[in-house]
């Protein structure tokens, strides 16, 4: 079974409440996750990452439930993370970075040295594979970071805005890898530009102010939009309609 | 791609060109679309030459392959116990301020008296321990905390490795003292930093180390000095406090090491 579902989910930082009763329902593919700074996407990420622990709520991963320890290691050894902003031992190699992931997720040691060189190469870094990783550029790191998260083929893939740092024709390649990555798992790809969910995306999914405001296909967002929405392209359009209609309306 | 495949005769009359035009115009058409009866084609002598030049070249144009490491067990221990750096970190500072301690005492026990041994050289591994994981200093900590081998499994092998340095060092510094016998110092070591790690699974490690390092000075530095043998002789009482501390660490296992939400 590939899919997310969360039910009920309820985060909170001390006082301030994040989500409060959130659904979501993910099945194979790549999914967008948009929405205006603040609105809780890198904190669902952190939820469904099993890093942070809701106050609430029901998270299945992969037909795990995460509350039982056992089923959520079987979920965690078929999980990708890449958040934010990751730190790294400045003296590793991008190999040695990689491999030290692959050892964590509990890969079956046979498989370890091939597929953390195919990690790398799928993000483009194999010529820089033994460079240390202080010596990297930033969309270098980011890259790197990208390889540690797909090491183990994860059929869970979260990548907390993948694209930042990226100049434009990585970032071409890297929707590439998105789109060959979304064929057979749940890729979950949260980013502020829109642009990349109509390239890469086959489902797009908006939060605003703790609620899922709306989920669909890229092409439902962009018919949401009317003429006289704000933004310079049709899906950005789309997005502004959304989130005020959802602000307009009654809770 | 179908069920159907040229048969084997047919082929090597197609590749002597020894077919009928009609007949090899149809097991080409074939060929097109089936790669089994395509794979199936010995190329001859000559292509073979071309095909493997092919390969070298395209093979030589591909970055150098590096140190790919066989996983084996041993690579993988030392992969986990040697990769935090922030252990490393811990590792030589226990190491270098108990060397120097320990020779400066056995130099002259009036310019290092005893009790700063005492002091200092438990407390080392439970706060090397506490910096070589949780979110504060261990950049790597988002990343680890979410594989199967994060939290719980991750703070013993970094553990691990600490003690594995600090305990012989700590136990040299017993016998240089001569207080108790150098073994003993062992017990507060271990009890120290299982202290630390029950307490780092309720609040921040760092803050862990430092609540454990400061009651641990209040212990040395309250009584009068001649209660400190007593103290370090004490072993019921240190297994006590590691069994203790050890059953908070099994109970709470899914928070140590892991960010409380």
């Amino acid at each position: 079974m590939t899919t997310v579902s969360v039910d009920g989910l309820r985060v909170s930082y001390g006082k301030r409440i994040v989500f409060d009763d959130l659904d979501l329902e993910l099945g194979v593919g790549v999914h967008g996750l948009l929405g205006p700074n603040g609105a809780g996407k890198t904190t669902l990420m952190r939820v469904l990452a099993t890093v942070l622990r809701p106050d609430r709520g029901d998270v299945r991963l992969l037909g795990h439930h995460i509350g039982n320890p056992s089923a959520l290691r079987q979920a965690r050894r078929q999980l990708g993370y890449l958040p934010q902003a990751f730190g790294f031992y400045p003296r590793f190699t991008v190999r040695e970075f990689v491999e030290y992931f692959a050892w964590l997720k509990e890969m079956p040691p046979a498989r370890i040295p091939l597929a953390v060189d195919r990690a790398i190469e799928r993000v483009g870094l194999l010529e820089r594979a033994d460079d240390r990783m202080k010596h990297l550029s930033g969309g270098m790191l980011r890259r790197a970071g990208i390889a540690q998260a797909i090491v183990n083929d994860p059929r869970l893939l979260l990548l907390d805005e993948p694209t930042a740092g990226l100049d434009p024709e990585q970032r071409v390649q890297f929707r590439a890898l998105l789109r060959e990555l979304g064929l057979d798992a749940v890729v979950l790809v949260s980013t502020h530009l829109v642009e990349d969910v109509v390239a890469a995306c086959t489902r797009v999914n908006l939060v605003d102010g703790g609620r899922l405001v709306f989920t669909g296909l890229p092409d439902e967002l962009i018919a949401a939009g009317g003429d006289d929405d704000s933004g310079d392209s049709p899906i950005e359009r789309g997005y502004t309609a959304v989130l005020q209609g959802a602000r307009t309306a009654p809770r | 791609m179908t069920g159907f495949h040229v048969d084997a005769g047919v082929l090597t009359a197609y590749v002597e060109g020894s077919l009928a035009d009609v007949d090899a115009w149809s097991v080409e058409a074939h060929l097109d679309r089936c790669v089994a009866c395509r794979m199936s084609i010995a190329p001859d002598a000559s292509t073979a030459l071309v095909l493997d030049a092919v390969a070298v070249s395209l093979g030589s144009r591909l970055p150098t392959q590096g140190r790919v490491r066989r996983a084996t067990a041993s690579r993988r221990i030392r992969v986990l116990v040697g990769a935090g750096p922030a252990a490393r970190g811990a590792w030589l500072l226990s190491v270098a301020v108990t060397a120097v301690l320990t020779a400066g005492l056995a130099v002259s026990p009036t310019v290092v008296p005893p009790w700063l041994l005492l002091l200092i050289a438990p407390a080392l591994p439970a706060v090397g321990t506490a910096l070589s994981y949780g979110r504060r200093t261990d950049p790597l900590h988002e990343l680890v905390a979410g594989t199967p081998q994060g939290g719980l499994r991750i703070v013993l092998w970094r553990t691990l490795a600490v003690l594995a340095v600090a305990a012989p060092v700590a136990v040299l510094a017993g016998a240089v003292t001569g207080v108790g016998t150098p073994g003993w110092w062992l017990l507060p070591c271990v009890a120290l930093t299982a202290l630390t790690l029950a307490l780092g699974s309720l609040i921040e490690p760092a803050y862990a180390a430092v609540v454990v390092a400061g009651a641990w000075a209040v212990v040395v530095l309250a009584p009068p000095v001649g209660g400190v043998v007593v103290l370090v002789s004490s072993v019921p009482g240190w297994l006590g406090v590691t069994a203790a501390a050890a059953v908070v660490v099994y109970v709470r296992r899914e928070r140590v090491g892991r960010q409380p939400a």
